[in-house]
């Protein structure tokens, strides 16, 4: 794997230059006669139909990690890292309850941001702000990841991970983000809407030739199945453990069933994925997408079967073992030894390209976030539009550039806890936002309390998790012991977040503190501004105080 | 002013499609049901392929709940007023 494969290189390279113009191109997509306005760069215009809506939170939801983690984690421990799949089944159902009910509220009022809602909700600045840090530290990892993902596919094409020079080592890398920053700051939204497409076209062709075509060189399922349980069944020097197994044990059915539905629940909680909600036109648009979004999920399922395959192949086994047992280039390496170069190329840019889109909505979001919650809630309270999209566009460059920081400056392994963390910390979210768009019950100080208490002991239980076979260790995973069974610590955190903002609430609710101002009304939870009752249009707009002109 | 735009959804309907939606993600959180490996179909093992197998029937079981919380429209905005167009909407 050290020698740079042309013809597989070529088609990246190809299809790189080819995404690339799509980017650029993006601007003049569905182009607004004033295009420095947030809802246009940041929010592509909310215009995005069933179908563009479908491409778009397929592009955004499954990122370089579902590609390149899951099926590590399947390598690695087996049937484990199966809870992707059993995540992605959860998610659906559940945010299509809520999911409507943001999307109205956000439209009415003219909401870029979950922390926008929170703060108009609760009148609650503080509340806001939490949110949005919030958010902004749990997607920082999230594109650092992306990075390590490409990372890892440009590994096995040979360019990097070998080399001495670390500058040179990484150019590629540093290269195919700068021109993803430049395309993002151009376009916006728009810009990986569009690319949404080539992505998902790639992924799909790349899944459907790999599951049919490698297990025929593999003698089948039935041998790829045998093959990986043998393996997961030996024993594991550094825990004296087996690595993992082909079925979930019953003493791992409590981590596989808390980290599926804590992941389900945290996942719309994250700045692009609420990005690619508020972008759709019309509230039926939601509903829809989450009825034919699962289809991506059965793609995650076959990419996840990936990692079986992977160690069904003796020539992955040895590369992986060579690169120090990174489970990473499993998938890649995969390719490598089971498709013809060209081919390999095509699955390569799945991933590449798999990567980029979520990681422009992501910077996308977190610079949405930074400009209407800290930038204009906090210094600029006057900022105009031009000025806040301005602001917005040159913070993506700023997280791009912290993310890039992330994967070179701090360790691999750093990227990876934070993003465990992430997790645990944006489901801290939840409570303010999904019980607000039901319920003003809850007192806006006691959710700040509940989510800063949630914070502290999610972080502090993640640290105290040790590296399996490494006593004394931390940072070594997302599951703890908690009342006698191993569960997803998120889920822990957030138990605790929702106990203590009820209770406070009851004690806020004696003392008589203010409760602060909510500028929504019940029926705006279910409008949906496409379809009015005539005459009110304009109206509609004033009181959407969306601003525009 | 907005008007409320739409009738309610029938509590009825709404509650059907809670209960669907319900036994979506119990189907997926309930470990137990699908942690073993008979029955077997063709090679595979019954906790992939039932998870496998759940995910188009959550897709039919989402589209139901979309189907039952879907309310009639009342009138569309004409189209120059639509707020969602861009551009030469405005």
């Amino acid at each position: 794997m050290n020698h740079v494969n042309t013809a597989s290189l070529v088609v990246v390279i190809i299809l790189f230059v080819v995404v690339t113009g799509v980017g650029f191109a993006a601007a003049r997509w569905r182009r607004a006669e004033e295009m420095m306005h947030l809802d246009e760069w940041g929010l592509g215009g909310r215009g995005f139909g069933t179908f563009v809506t479908w491409f778009l939170l397929g592009g955004d939801l499954y990122t370089a990690y579902t590609f390149i983690a899951v099926p590590a984690l399947v390598y690695g421990t087996g049937a484990a890292g199966f809870y992707a799949l059993s995540y992605t089944i959860m998610v659906f159902p559940i945010v299509l309850v809520f999911a409507p009910r943001l999307w109205s509220i956000a439209r009415v009022h003219g909401y870029v941001t979950p922390a926008d809602f929170v703060k108009g909700r609760y009148g609650s600045r503080g509340l806001s702000v939490a949110v949005a840090l919030t958010g902004i530290l749990a997607t920082m990892p999230y594109i650092a990841l992306q990075l390590v993902g490409i990372q890892a596919v440009l590994t096995v094409l040979g360019l990097g991970g070998t080399g001495s020079n670390g500058f040179v080592r990484d150019l590629p890398l540093l290269i195919a983000f700068l021109v993803l920053a430049f395309y993002t700051y151009i376009s916006g939204l728009r810009a990986p809407a569009l690319i949404a497409f080539v992505k998902d076209g790639l992924v799909y062709v790349m899944v459907i030739v790999a599951v049919i075509y490698i297990p025929t060189r593999l003698g089948g399922w039935g041998h790829i199945f045998s093959t990986a349980s043998n393996h997961l069944a030996a024993t594991n020097p550094k825990t004296k453990k087996p690595f993992g197994s082909l079925i979930v044990m019953p003493a791992g059915e409590w981590a596989y069933a808390t980290l599926a539905l804590g992941s389900a629940l945290a996942l719309f909680m994250y700045p692009h994925s609420i990005t690619g909600v508020f972008a759709a036109k019309r509230r039926d648009v939601i509903r829809r997408n989450m009825a034919m979004l699962p289809l991506y999920s059965l793609v995650l399922g076959f990419i996840a079967l990936l990692g079986y395959m992977a160690l069904a192949t003796p020539a992955v086994r040895a590369g992986v073992k060579a690169a120090d047992g990174n489970a990473q280039l499993s998938v890649p390496l995969l390719f490598e030894n089971m498709f013809p170069s060209w081919f390999a190329g095509i699955g390569y840019s799945a991933i590449v390209i798999g990567a980029l889109v979520p990681a422009s909505i992501m910077s996308i979001a977190a610079a949405n976030l930074f400009t209407r919650n800290i930038y204009r809630d906090i210094f600029a309270p006057g900022a105009s539009s031009r000025q806040q999209t301005r602001v917005a566009q040159f913070v993506s460059l700023i997280v791009k550039a912290g993310a890039l920081v992330f994967v070179f400056a701090l360790s691999k392994q750093f990227s990876i806890n934070l993003q465990l963390l992430g997790g645990v910390w944006i489901l801290q979210t939840f409570p303010a936002i999904v019980a607000g768009l039901y319920t003003r019950w809850f007192h806006r100080w006691a959710l700040l309390i509940g989510w800063a208490a949630a914070m502290i002991y999610g972080t502090v239980q993640v640290y105290r998790v040790p590296t399996p076979g490494v006593p004394g260790s931390h940072w070594g995973g997302s599951s703890a012991p908690v009342f006698g069974h191993v569960i997803y610590i998120a889920i822990a955190a957030f138990v605790l977040n929702v106990v203590v903002a009820a209770v406070l609430t009851v004690v806020f609710r004696l003392l008589h503190l203010p409760e602060g101002t909510d500028e929504t009304l019940p029926h705006q939870y279910t409008a949906d501004p496409e379809f009015v009752v005539r005459e009110p249009a304009t109206a509609v707009t004033a009181a959407g105080g969306t601003g525009r002109p | 002013m907005v008007q409320p735009q739409r009738r309610a959804v029938h509590p009825r309907n709404a509650v059907i499609a809670g209960v669907l939606l319900l036994v979506a993600v119990i189907g997926a959180f309930w470990v137990p049901i699908y942690a073993r490996s008979a029955p077997k179909l063709g090679d595979f093992p019954f906790f992939y392929w039932f998870q496998l197998i759940w995910m188009p029937v959550v897709m039919v079981l989402c589209y139901l709940a979309y189907l039952l919380l879907r309310t009639p429209r009342t009138e569309r905005a004409s189209g120059g007023q639509r707020l969602g167009e861009s551009g030469e909407a405005r």
